[in-house]
C-alpha cells in the first residue's frame, strides 16, 4: 500500500490534467473490475461482489492535486502563474517546482530578505506577484520549453520519517486513490462502484458527473482532511489527530452528512475495534458536496485520513491511519450495502 | 580543479555558522595540494600558498564558508522542536518546508508545521520564529533520545543544474565564493614571486564575521579581498538593485573600501579582458570586509561579489562562468598589484 501511494504521489496531476494519474490507476485495477473513463476524465469502476446489494454504494477519491497553471511568459522568459486549488501564499515562495509535461525544473521566485523593508517582512507576497524562474533569458527560449496552460506541481519527493509517518506532495488525495485501488483488488461481499475523479480542488465537477453516471444511493468521499494536531495549537482547535484512525465527518463547509450513515461508521469501527475519530469542527469540504446534490440527491458519507500540512508540498500522513481506513471501508462496504 | 563539481559537493555539505567543520574538511582536501593548511581556533581554514618575503605585500583572498540555518532550542511535550534562526533567515520561506535535523546519531527529516488555509481566519502574516515548530514524527520521549538542544537544522534541497547552465541549491551563498578563491589560488599557485598569498575560508560570517576577523589577524595581510555573493537579477527585484548573471564579478566601491583597490580591480579586468560589473555601497558592506579592514593596524580591503539569485533561500542560483571569471579577476589583481612597487 505504501509503495503504491509513493508511486501515485510521484505522478503530477494538477486539476484538469489528471490523465497520467488515471492511467496509473487503470493499470492497477484493470484485472479486477469493469471500468470506464468519462468525458471529464473520471475513472468509474464496477467491482462485482458475491451478492447484490440493497443499496448501490459508490466510493470516491479524487485524482487531482493542488498546484499552479502558467498564465503568461514575460519578455525576460519568466513565467507568471495562477494557483489551482487553495494554496496558502506563505508555503510557495522559494520552493522548487516542475513545469508541464516536459517536467522542466523551476524555482518560485523569492525576493532576498535583504531587499525587503523591515516594515514589510511580516507580509506574505501574493501568488499573483510571484514568478517561476526556469533559467531562461527571454520569451523565445522559455516558449521552447513550456507553454501557457502548462500545469505546475511541487517538486517534493516522498519521505518516510519518525514513527511511521510519510510525507509527500499530493497525498491529498492519492492516498485515498490507493485505498480504493486496494479495495478493488480485494474480494468484496457486494457489488460496489468506485470513482476516481477529476477537478475536486476546484469545485468537484468530476465527482458531480461521476455521481450522475453511477446513480448511487450512498456516496462515500474518501479523503484526507486537515489535522492541526501540531505544536502551538490549542486542543479544541486541532480538528483531528494523526494516529487516531479515519476521521468521520458530521458536517463541513460543503455538506451536512447523513446522520444514520455517520453513526454506522462510528459503530462499525467500534464493533471491529478499528480506530476512528469524529472530525471535531466544521471546516473544509470535499467531493461529498457535489455528489450529494447530484441525480435527485444521494446520501453522503465523508471518511478521511487525518493529514497534516494539507495543500502544501509537505502533506504528512501516518501509516496506521491508512491501514485503519482500508479496514473500516472494507467493513462499511458490507454495512452500507444492506443498511436502512 | 573541477569548479562545478566542487561547488556541488561543497554546497550539498552542511556548515551552518559555528558548525562549519565538515565543509572545511572537504575544502582542505582540495587546498592541501596548493599550500600549507591550518585550522584556526574558530574553525577557519587558512591556506598559506606563499609567505611574503620581508617587506613585501601579503595578499589574503577570503570567502566565508558558513551558511544560514536553525538551531534547536527546545523539545515540547509532544516532541515538536522549537528553533532559533542562525543568520538572516527569511521567515516567508518557513512554512511546510522540509528540513534536516543534524543530530549526533545522524540526520532526521523534519517538516515545519503550518496550519492549512481551511483552518485559517483573518489575514495571514509570515510566521515569527517563536511561533514555528518542526515536526519530526516522534513523541517527546523518542525525540529526546535522538535530538538535543544545540542541534542544527537546515533546509533540504538537492544541489542541481537547471536550464540555462545555472547551479541551484542551498548554501550557494557562499560556497560559490569559496570555489572562486580556491580556483584563484590554483591559478596563482605555481608562481615564484616575492609577495605572500593566503586563502582563507572563514566561519561565522552570517552572525557577524568573527572568523574573518580572527583569520585576518593571523594572516596579517597588507591587501585583502573578500568574495561574497551579490544580487543577481530575479523577477521580483528592481533592476537597479541587481546585477546581471553572466556579467562577471561585481567590483565593490564603498565608503569603507579602498578606492584605489577598486579601481585597480577594474584595470586588471580590462587588461585581461574579464567581464565585470560594479556596485557602490554607502556604509558597511555587510560582508567580511567590514571586519577584515579593522584588523591589527588596518588592512586595505576590497569586495568582489558573484551575482546570485534568491539569496538566503534553499533555491539560490548561480552561473559557474561568473565564478570562474571571479577567480580570474582575483588572480589578475594579485599579479598586477603584487608586481607593482
Amino acid at each position: 500500500m505504501i509503495r503504491l501511494i509513493e508511486n501515485l504521489c510521484a505522478i503530477n496531476g494538477v486539476s484538469g490534467d489528471e490523465q497520467d494519474v488515471a492511467a496509473a490507476i487503470i493499470e492497477q485495477i484493470k484485472d479486477y473490475c469493469e471500468y470506464e473513463v468519462t468525458p471529464l476524465g473520471d475513472v468509474i469502476a464496477f467491482k462485482k461482489g458475491a451478492k447484490h446489494p440493497r443499496n448501490r454504494v459508490m466510493f470516491d477519491a479524487h485524482m487531482d492535486e493542488v498546484g499552479f497553471i502558467i498564465t503568461y511568459i514575460t519578455e525576460e522568459g519568466v513565467l507568471r502563474f495562477a494557483t489551482v486549488g487553495g494554496i496558502d501564499n506563505r508555503v510557495i515562495q522559494g520552493k522548487p517546482v516542475v513545469v508541464g509535461k516536459n517536467k522542466v525544473y523551476g524555482i518560485i521566485s523569492s525576493k532576498p530578505i535583504h531587499l525587503i523593508d523591515r516594515d514589510h517582512r511580516d507580509d506574505p507576497i501574493k501568488a499573483a506577484d510571484l514568478s517561476i524562474d526556469i533559467g531562461c533569458r527571454n520569451r523565445e527560449e522559455a516558449e521552447g520549453l513550456v507553454s501557457v496552460g502548462d500545469r505546475v506541481s511541487f517538486d517534493s519527493p516522498f519521505v518516510r520519517f519518525g514513527d511511521g509517518f510519510l510525507k509527500s506532495k499530493a497525498l491529498d488525495d492519492r492516498a485515498g486513490c490507493a485505498v480504493l485501488i486496494k479495495m478493488i483488488q480485494s474480494d468484496l461481499e457486494y457489488d460496489t462502484y468506485f470513482s476516481f475523479t477529476t477537478r475536486e480542488e476546484v469545485g468537484g465537477m468530476g465527482a458531480q458527473t461521476a455521481t450522475y453516471t453511477v446513480k448511487p444511493d450512498i456516496a462515500v468521499a474518501i479523503e484526507t482532511t486537515t489535522a492541526a494536531d501540531i505544536g502551538g495549537v490549542a486542543p479544541e482547535k486541532r480538528v483531528c489527530f494523526l494516529g487516531k484512525g479515519p476521521v468521520i465527518s458530521f458536517m463541513d463547509k460543503g455538506t451536512i452528512y447523513d446522520k444514520r450513515l455517520y453513526q454506522l461508521a462510528l459503530d462499525t469501527a467500534k464493533e471491529y475495534k478499528i480506530k476512528a475519530q469524529p472530525k471535531l469542527g466544521v471546516f473544509g469540504g470535499n467531493n461529498a458536496g457535489s455528489m450529494h446534490q447530484a441525480v435527485g440527491g444521494v446520501r453522503p458519507v465523508g471518511i478521511s485520513m487525518p493529514c497534516r500540512y494539507l495543500h502544501t508540498q509537505s502533506c504528512v500522513l501516518q501509516e496506521e491511519d491508512i491501514t485503519a481506513t482500508y479496514d473500516l471501508l472494507m467493513k462499511l462496504s458490507q454495512v452500507y450495502a444492506i443498511c436502512d | 580543479m573541477n569548479c562545478k563539481d566542487l561547488l556541488m559537493r561543497l554546497s550539498s555539505a552542511v556548515g551552518v555558522s559555528g558548525r562549519e567543520g565538515s565543509v572545511v574538511a572537504m575544502a582542505a582536501e582540495e587546498l592541501r595540494a596548493l599550500g600549507e593548511v591550518s585550522i584556526s581556533p574558530l574553525g577557519d581554514l587558512i591556506c598559506t600558498i606563499r609567505q611574503p618575503e620581508k617587506g613585501q605585500k601579503n595578499f589574503m583572498l577570503d570567502a566565508h564558508v558558513d551558511e544560514i540555518g536553525m538551531i534547536v532550542t527546545w523539545i515540547d511535550d509532544e516532541g515538536f522542536l522549537k528553533v532559533s534562526p542562525v543568520g538572516g533567515f527569511d521567515r516567508s520561506l518557513l512554512l511546510a518546508s522540509q528540513v534536516s535535523v543534524h543530530t549526533a546519531q545522524g540526520d532526521l527529516p523534519g517538516f515545519i508545521c503550518s496550519i492549512p488555509p481551511h483552518l485559517q481566519n483573518g489575514e495571514a502574516k509570515n510566521p515569527k520564529f517563536e511561533d514555528i515548530y518542526i515536526d519530526i514524527g516522534y513523541s517527546k520521549e523518542e525525540a529526546e533520545k535522538r535530538v538535543q538542544p544545540g542541534d542544527i537544522a537546515t533546509f533540504v534541497t538537492p544541489t542541481r543544474e537547471m536550464h540555462g547552465g545555472f547551479i541551484t541549491g542551498k548554501a550557494i551563498d557562499n560556497r560559490s565564493s569559496c570555489v572562486a578563491v580556491m580556483r584563484a589560488a590554483e591559478l596563482l599557485g605555481s608562481e615564484d614571486k616575492p609577495y605572500g598569498l593566503s586563502v582563507t575560508l572563514t566561519t561565522r560570517e552570517e552572525v557577524g564575521g568573527m572568523g574573518a576577523q580572527a583569520a585576518a589577524y593571523t594572516v596579517n595581510p597588507t591587501h585583502a579581498i573578500t568574495v561574497d555573493v551579490g544580487f543577481g537579477w530575479t523577477p521580483d527585484c528592481k533592476k537597479e538593485q541587481c546585477r546581471a548573471f553572466g556579467g562577471g564579478p561585481i567590483i565593490g566601491f564603498g565608503s569603507l573600501l579602498d578606492g584605489e583597490m577598486s579601481r585597480t580591480l577594474i584595470e586588471a579586468a580590462k587588461e585581461e579582458d574579464i567581464p565585470y560589473q560594479t556596485e557602490a555601497m554607502g556604509g558597511g558592506t555587510g560582508t567580511n570586509a567590514d571586519s577584515i579592514l579593522i584588523t591589527r593596524g588596518g588592512v586595505k580591503t576590497g569586495v568582489l561579489s558573484i551575482p546570485q539569485g534568491y539569496m538566503h533561500t534553499p533555491v539560490e542560483k548561480i552561473l559557474p562562468e561568473d565564478i570562474e571569471n571571479t577567480a580570474r579577476l582575483l588572480a589578475a589583481y594579485v599579479k598586477k598589484e603584487g608586481n607593482r612597487k
